[in-house]
């Protein structure tokens, strides 16, 4: 038995070395630079927490912290929407629509592009003067002149949450669709049977016992939408242009590293922003699983 | 049986973390295989001068290029550690200062290198910018890279009166001067420039200053803030084709008539000219056009400037110093490699001696036979050296955000210069920053 013991314990060190080496110490390493002014290069010098209490009063931080949120947003609302509209319809009994399959991948496709190959894309569509969308607006006569889209902050952030729905949408409408595949048809059919109409079983049937699912691409969403990057820093200047308007959290963190080089205040504003994930993360737990305890089960 | 499975198991994992581990460590250490130099870069355009100085010494050079995207997050904690690093590597002016005075480049000022002999030799401002804070020289270039307007002549001719690039560029020797130019080729339909960002290379004016000076303050001279109207005069004259620097327009725009979207109409409009430096002959223009090779001519614009140039030194912990030294030698003093260099790849070189002797001897076809070589020489001349800091990079880019924010109209200029204001002094906590 003894023997057995140690033999578990060699046969897990190759991912506790791995884990070790690559996630705890770069992460305990941050911790450390936070506390410091560390440059980049050099030596650091220890500043106590001179870089947190920068943080809370930074106007930027601040404003990327809303413009996630926004861009987040928007983009969460609009995805879980219609991949919810999707499921209602895909797995309606009296629709029986067919090809399932087809749509399921045709949805999901976007979301296999690297988001640079997206964001060069979307670039060129939404380009000013000579930008796919623009003309045909023109062409159509529902704009006089053309927009000049990612260099108005609010049609820039729309861009960017809309663009992130039209990639996320097919994978939550999968993980829905499993879902609702999951609910047994028993309810179905006798909500039918009752004359219960398309918007009640719904709202009564799927919505509730969907809840696990929509808490668990909600709390994921939250979490790659809070580490929201690569499309901001792609799309414009990578600073975060226009006038701020797509400064996100993750985006000031990696200027304020790796342009400024102002590593020790970078690594707090990662730190600031592990909080916030946690912070958001149990509230939205609580709010879908401490409801559940308080109403006693419905039979 | 049993247990020699699985002892042998754990020994194939394990020996797949350590392997994955040591393979680093080992390519670091001198003795593996017969590779005697090793250099890094960002562009490929090493490759053939590493080649010819394989075959001069009889040794073997291992080059890794890295994008430049990349580069200075890849380079840094190699240069840290030690570990894997090149013995030679080059720089770009973006973060040639900041690496400059980090120190990883060896001190070329001291014996046995005497680099300081060298400082009539080169082109001023070029050799000044591989020195460090003490005036010691950590890097060297074999290019000079200083700008000019590239024009067409065709469009000079019907609208000038003349393509002489002296003639053209006594027409644009001012600001002023270039607004009645542009004024001019409106008249015809045509556009000065692509952009309004075309003309932020003259932004210092006739009073080129550092943006941080050596009491660590930033300063905003008028010449840059005066940059700000002559912006927003071009967009609101409609001086230019609206087409931003490396958008397709802007590319287009050099062969090409294109379109242009404002105040409700459409119209077509053939772009004047570009501001471009050396490397924008050969590796952007002559890239982009096909049908109007031959009509273009480069000439002087209000003000010297230069962009971009790639430096090159020795690492100071290297264990092979007096190779890396050679060829360090050879890219930026061979006579005869410079010389077969400059005749291949049209580069300006910054080396002096070589370029004395060749000069003469050149012309362009693509610009319709000017010598460009001599006109880049001159130009080079005239730059101020001592301007460039390790925050131009950073700094360009804000100062140019607030700039567009005035342009397009949605800040007024005070509230823009503040904006930019806030934002260096958030990025480099450390700069004392007029409070206004």
């Amino acid at each position: 038995m003894k023997n057995l013991n140690r033999y578990g314990y060699v046969f897990i060190a190759p991912f506790w070395i791995i884990f070790l080496v690559f996630s705890i110490y770069p992460v305990a390493l941050t911790f450390y630079y936070s506390f410091t002014n560390y440059t980049g290069s050099g030596t650091a010098q220890i500043v106590g927490l001179a870089n947190y209490k920068r943080l809370l009063t930074d106007t930027y931080f601040v404003e990327a912290f809303f413009n996630t949120w926004k861009i987040w947003g928007i983009n969460f609302a609009l995805q879980i929407g219609l991949a919810l509209l999707l499921a209602l319809i895909f797995s309606d009994m009296r629709m029986k629509l067919k090809g399932l399959a087809f749509f399921r991948s045709i949805f999901y496709l976007p979301n296999l592009i690297t988001i640079s190959s997206v964001a060069l894309l979307f670039g060129i569509l939404l380009d000013w003067q000579h930008g796919s969308l623009n003309m045909m607006l023109l062409k159509l006569g529902v704009i006089s002149d053309p927009i000049n889209w990612l260099n108005e902050p609010t049609t820039a952030q729309l861009s960017v949450s809309l663009i992130l729905t039209w990639m996320w949408f097919g994978h939550s409408f999968i993980v829905v669709m499993a879902g609702v595949s999951g609910i047994s048809q028993d309810y179905y059919e006798a909500a039918l049977i009752d004359g219960a109409n398309r918007w009640q079983t719904f709202s009564k049937i799927t919505i509730p016992l969907l809840k696990p699912i929509l808490l668990y691409i909600m709390i994921t969403s939250l979490i790659g939408g809070l580490q929201l990057f690569d499309l901001p820093m792609l799309l414009t200047d990578g600073i975060g242009s226009p006038d701020g308007s797509l400064n996100t959290m993750v985006l000031y963190l990696y200027n304020q590293a790796f342009k400024y080089n102002n590593y020790g205040y970078a690594a707090a504003v990662a730190y600031g922003l592990f909080v916030i994930t946690l912070i958001f993360s149990a509230f939205i737990f609580k709010g879908m699983y401490g409801k559940e305890r308080k109403q006693p089960r419905q039979v | 049986m049993k247990k020699k499975l699985s002892i042998f198991m754990v020994f194939v994992l394990l020996a797949g973390v350590i392997a994955g581990c040591s393979s680093d460590s080992q390519k670091s250490g001198k003795s593996k295989d017969d590779v005697d130099l090793r250099i890094w870069s960002f562009t490929d355009e090493l490759k053939k001068p590493i080649k010819t100085f394989e075959e001069k010494n009889g040794v073997k050079v291992e080059l890794t290029i890295v994008p430049i995207a990349d580069y200075p997050t890849k380079l840094k904690p190699v240069l840290e550690s030690g570990v894997g690093a090149p013995d030679v590597f080059t720089g770009e002016i973006a973060f040639l200062k900041q690496w400059i005075n980090a120190g990883y480049w060896e001190n070329l000022s001291e014996k046995p290198y005497n680099a300081n002999e060298l400082s009539d030799k080169f082109v001023p401002y070029v050799f000044d910018l591989g020195k460090d804070k003490d005036g010691d020289v950590r890097a060297l270039s074999w290019q000079t890279t200083p700008g000019g307007i590239y024009y067409k002549r065709s469009l000079a001719k019907e609208v000038l009166g003349t393509d002489d690039p002296a003639q053209v560029g006594e027409m644009m020797s001012s600001m002023d001067k270039v607004f009645e130019v542009a004024e001019k080729m409106k008249e015809k339909g045509y556009s000065m420039f692509p952009d309004e960002g075309s003309i932020r290379w003259f932004a210092q004016g006739d009073n080129p200053q550092p943006w941080v000076n050596e009491n660590n303050e930033l300063k905003l001279t008028d010449e840059k803030i005066q940059y700000m109207d002559y912006s927003k005069q071009l967009r609101d004259n409609n001086y230019t084709a609206l087409a931003p620097e490396w958008s397709p327009s802007w590319f287009e725009g050099m062969d090409k008539p294109i379109k242009v979207k404002a105040d409700g109409k459409e119209k077509e409009t053939k772009v004047f000219s570009y501001v471009l430096p050396t490397w924008g002959l050969h590796s952007v223009l002559k890239t982009n056009v096909k049908n109007s090779v031959g009509d273009w001519a480069v000439t002087s614009g209000p003000s010297p400037y230069f962009w971009g140039g790639t430096w090159l030194g020795v690492y100071n912990k290297s264990e092979n110093k007096e190779l890396a030294y050679k060829f360090v030698k050879m890219m930026t003093q061979d006579d005869e490699f410079l010389t077969s260099w400059s005749k291949e790849t049209g580069d300006v070189l910054s080396y002096l001696p070589v370029t004395n002797a060749i000069k003469d001897n050149f012309s362009d076809k693509f610009l319709g036979g000017q010598n460009n070589y001599e006109f880049f020489l001159e130009q080079s001349k005239e730059i101020t050296p001592g301007i460039v800091t390790k925050y131009d990079q950073q700094l360009d880019t804000l100062y140019g955000n607030a700039v567009q924010q005035y342009v397009t109209g949605k800040k007024s200029k005070e509230a823009a210069i503040k904006e930019f204001y806030q934002k260096a002094q958030n990025a480099y906590p450390d700069l004392k920053v007029p409070k206004k």
